[in-house]
């Protein structure tokens, strides 16, 4: 293997772990809304009673 | 039953996802000219086709809000909804998406970035909808969702130019592999991976939205609430 096409393969495996970790991350950062979400609804329906 | 369905569909995805990836690494074949970087354009066009769909979502959204804003509040806000979740997991896709074209312009072209019409008219794409957010993120006021969707309309009118880009004007960018000039096209033997990895990544921006929508429905809700607390605050005091 040359070394063009090792730095190829360097790039496309970052090019995927990148996109990975963008998405996972954003939608580890949904689930932490919807967690605080959930205190949040809790905090309304406990100050209403 | 509604859990189910979300986690059934959420297994789906993820199966779909790791076919793909079998598809693009170990089913394609290497391009001859190219080697083994052009199989970023198994994430890169089809997180730019998820960035579309979820921006004239967002469009949609946008053109719902102004049309029920008076009529039918409740319409109004669920219209918003989409929009607001079509602008953001679009933006999420389009950043990423131009994360992978740089990476792929820099061993194809030797260079990380041009200001080549496609690149440009996506960049002003991806500003248009980071102000979207933005504004949502940090103005305050009753107006502020009419703002967000008059922006939200004007920034869907960049995706026909950014699509036409590379039709329009021969610059860098290569010339579009579909529905190009006579000779366009890929090779079955890649295609096929390639329909995969778009059916995949659908799925996959999908399920974000539907998520980022139920979130902002449910922040709704708890404005909607809070409000209504301080309202009857007030009328007791």
């Amino acid at each position: 293997m040359d070394q063009a096409a090792i730095v190829d393969h360097q790039f496309r495996v970052a090019a995927y772990v990148i996109s990975w970790c963008i998405q996972l991350g954003y939608l580890a950062w949904l689930g932490y809304r919807w967690r605080v979400q959930k205190r949040d609804t809790d905090t309304v329906s406990r100050s209403r009673r | 039953m509604k859990k189910a369905g979300f986690g059934l569909y959420a297994g789906l995805t993820l199966l779909m996802m790791a076919w793909g990836y079998y598809q693009a690494i170990y089913v394609a074949p290497t391009d001859a000219m190219q080697g083994e970087i052009f199989r970023i354009i198994f994430y890169h066009v089809p997180l730019f086709i998820c960035a579309f769909l979820f921006f004239a979502i967002s469009f949609s959204g946008s053109v719902g809000f102004l049309s029920f804003r008076h009529s039918r509040p409740e319409w109004a806000q669920i219209a918003d909804a989409w929009a607001l979740a079509g602008a953001e997991v679009g933006v999420v896709c389009c950043t990423n998406a131009l994360i992978l074209g740089s990476m792929w312009g820099r061993r194809a072209w030797g260079i990380w970035w041009t200001w080549d019409a496609r690149l440009t008219t996506t960049l002003v794409l991806w500003l248009i909808y980071m102000s979207y957010l933005l504004m949502r993120r940090f103005a305050a006021g009753t107006q502020v969702q009419t703002l967000a969707a008059v922006l939200g309309i004007f920034g869907a009118l960049d995706v026909p130019i950014v699509y036409m880009s590379n039709r329009w004007w021969r610059t860098q960018h290569p010339a579009p592999v579909f529905g190009g000039a006579s000779g366009s096209g890929m090779d079955r033997s890649m295609a096929i991976p390639f329909v995969w990895n778009v059916f995949a990544w659908l799925a996959w921006g999908i399920l974000l939205l539907a998520v980022r929508y139920l979130v902002e429905r449910r922040q709704q809700r708890i404005a909607a609430a809070e409000a209504e607390q301080a309202l009857a605050g007030h009328a007791v005091r």
